[in-house]
């Protein structure tokens, strides 16, 4: 397992040493002699890693993901979340997020779930749009009810 | 000492002194949840002090640090779960204490130890950080590009468990660091076209999705969903013994000294300080069979040396500009974001924020005597009722909403999203998160630094050997990255032998 996760580790640098080697061919001068330089000793290290790897008889076991589900979903999620800051609003995507994410993974007190959102949510409000004046993605539903009106 | 006056009037101004009060605070709140951790809090607060004093940004940077390095210790305590890595070593006695019934004791012993391996940490780097930069006026490009590379190799070698995979992860950073236009000569380097990318990959942006999104993924994956009960928070009053405070005076001393030992050194954490001072204690004691089993000098030694590290920590980072830790590399990052420029001539530019911050990290070590006192454990204690799976979303906003408001714009939350899955990935296999960031922060230094000695030279490159301080400088990046790899070498091969 270990000595798996090694090899696709140490080809992935090597590639992308090389890749980046390759591409400060292309750059004018001292500008590109730095980064092919180091493009050149990340392809080492990580041919380096992956011959180590390789020769190494033993390979232990070594879990990349401890609770995949879990991992997964919270993954999931928490990239539906940047997703949808722009277009629903930063609060109630953040909202939605608070109530969404903790079901998902088991947790089943509604209650105590929402009361913790609101709680969370009027602090952040206080904090970032009250004290410090931050400007945040723009509430949909904002604009929805302004067209109506 | 002028030097000291003038930042002391300005540190005890309203702005500073509340930043410190309310961060040492926010820190031992962050310390005793475990889960979180310093590097993660600052992380999340660095974007928002851009529009702040830098002299306040940095007062929650020290609060931050100081407080929950104290914090960690209330769940090592009461519940033998470090609040951070350099706990661990408190639960071998803090735990016993509090299963005896000596739950407030070990406490209060946490508390005053960590505030005298603060306050001894913080004295260190006022009287050695201005000494050593003074030192480096003598330093020329050559001095510096070794300079940055002998940091990055240590904390390369240092940091993880693997070198090679540490040096692997310095050389992503340094490469991460070229991204943008090259400022000599204003060619754009691996921006792919997108003018977004034309400044660079933010360094905070990347900095909050390493440090901040791993830690809430695996948060997410143990799924706590209860919390603990009261009954495991409750505190027990036992008075002290008659000279057993008097008795710690010797292990705060020798745990100090190993701590600001540990912290100058780059790469070594808290939880080595901490480690190394248990043991010292353990050797020097009367009756060492009693540590593991309840002894005070165990919870002393350990939370004395953690918080000796703090401060002594930035002696590299603000005399070199070279981070000994991550911590160190926010607060570098934190005076970056504020236009200014790390290493000796900061002393000299800005005498006032380099004292000023001294002086908070002295301040905010003083402030955990007075706010984490038995009173404030007991409140921060019941945070820990909270269950684990309604902080995930909770750190995810925070994550967002900081990331965001540095530059209004919605690719940094994929950049984000994107650095924080990678970190999530390196971290299980092995390969250390911290390098990458000094890699970026030290990768620009190191690059204009080689260019202008090899200007200077007219493209002869021994110059940067020729010298004698650049020739050391650049032994030890050899001897740095050889003695690890030599020593890992030799213990597979009698692995292999036996």
């Amino acid at each position: 397992m270990e000595k798996r996760q090694d090899i696709v580790l140490g080809l992935l640098f090597a590639g992308l040493g090389i890749a980046a080697a390759w591409m400060a061919t292309e750059y004018t001068g001292a500008s590109g002699n730095y980064p092919m330089v180091l493009g050149l000793i990340l392809a080492l290290l990580g041919g380096a890693v992956t011959v180590r790897a390789v020769r190494s008889g033993r390979s232990e076991a070594r879990a990349l993901i401890e609770a995949p589900a879990k991992m997964i979903t919270t993954a999931v999620i928490a990239t539906l979340y940047v997703g949808l800051v722009v277009p629903l609003g930063f609060y109630t995507a953040s909202f939605l997020l608070m109530l969404a994410l903790p079901m998902a993974l088991g947790f089943r007190q509604a209650v105590y779930a929402l009361v913790v959102a609101l709680v969370f949510m009027v602090l952040i409000y206080l904090v970032f749009s009250v004290l410090l004046e931050k400007p945040l993605p723009r509430e949909a539903l904002l604009s929805f009810f302004a067209s109506g009106a | 000492m002028e030097f000291y006056t003038n930042a002391f009037v300005q540190v005890l101004s309203f702005g500073p002194l509340t930043a410190m009060i309310g961060a040492t605070l926010l820190g031992v709140f962050i310390g005793a949840l475990p889960g979180l951790n310093p590097v993660m809090a600052i992380a999340l607060l660095l974007p928002l002090t851009y529009s702040m004093d830098p002299l306040v940004a940095l007062a929650m940077v020290a609060g931050i640090y100081n407080g929950s390095m104290y914090g960690g210790a209330i769940p090592a305590i009461l519940l033998r779960i470090p609040g951070t890595p350099a706990s661990i070593a408190t639960t071998f006695d803090g735990f016993p204490m509090a299963d005896k019934g000596e739950a407030a004791k070990a406490l209060k012993i946490a508390c005053w130890s960590s505030a005298v391996g603060g306050i001894a940490s913080a004295i260190a780097l006022m009287t050695v950080g201005p000494l050593l930069a003074r030192v480096t006026l003598f330093f020329g490009p050559a001095e510096y590009f070794w300079i940055a590379i002998f940091g990055m190799a240590s904390v390369g070698v240092m940091v993880g468990s693997d070198p090679v995979k540490g040096i692997m992860a310095a050389v992503l950073g340094l490469l991460i660091g070229t991204m943008g236009i090259d400022n000599l000569s204003g060619q754009a380097r691996f921006t792919f076209d997108q003018t977004w990318l034309l400044g660079g990959l933010d360094l905070i942006v990347v900095l909050v999705g390493l440090y901040a999104l791993p830690p809430v993924l695996q948060l997410a994956e143990k799924a706590d969903l209860k919390g603990l009960s009261a009954a495991q928070l409750r505190l027990n009053d036992v008075p002290f013994k008659p000279g057993e405070r008097r008795a710690l005076i010797p292990t705060w001393l020798r745990a100090s000294g190993i701590g600001i030992g540990v912290g100058i050194l780059p790469g070594a954490g808290g939880n080595i300080a901490a480690f190394l001072s248990y043991n010292a204690a353990k050797n020097a004691s009367d009756d060492p069979a009693s540590f593991g089993k309840g002894n005070p000098q165990g919870v002393a030694a350990a939370e004395c040396g953690n918080n000796a590290d703090n401060a002594a920590s930035m002696i590299p980072a603000l005399a070199l500009g070279i981070p000994g830790n991550v911590v160190a590399a926010l607060v570098l990052s934190a005076l970056t974001i504020h236009g200014l420029q790390p290493g000796p001539q900061l002393f000299h530019q800005n005498p006032v924020l380099v004292g000023g911050f001294m002086m908070e990290m002295l301040l905010t070590s003083v402030l955990i005597f007075a706010l984490g006192g038995a009173v404030a454990t007991r409140v921060f204690a019941q945070f820990q009722r909270l269950p684990g799976v309604l902080l995930v979303p909770s750190i995810l906003i925070l994550m967002c909403v900081g990331v965001y408001v540095i530059n209004g714009r919605p690719v940094d939350l994929w950049v984000m999203l994107a650095a924080g899955l990678a970190g999530y990935f390196l971290e299980k296999v092995n390969v250390p998160l911290a390098p990458v960031i000094l890699g970026m922060i030290l990768g620009p230094m190191a690059e204009q630094s080689v260019r202008r000695a090899l200007l200077i030279s007219r493209g002869d490159a021994t110059e940067l050997l020729t010298r004698p301080i650049s020739a050391a400088l650049a032994i030890a990046t050899v001897l740095v990255i050889i003695w690890p790899i030599a020593k890992a070498m030799r213990r597979r091969r009698d692995a292999g032998k036996a």
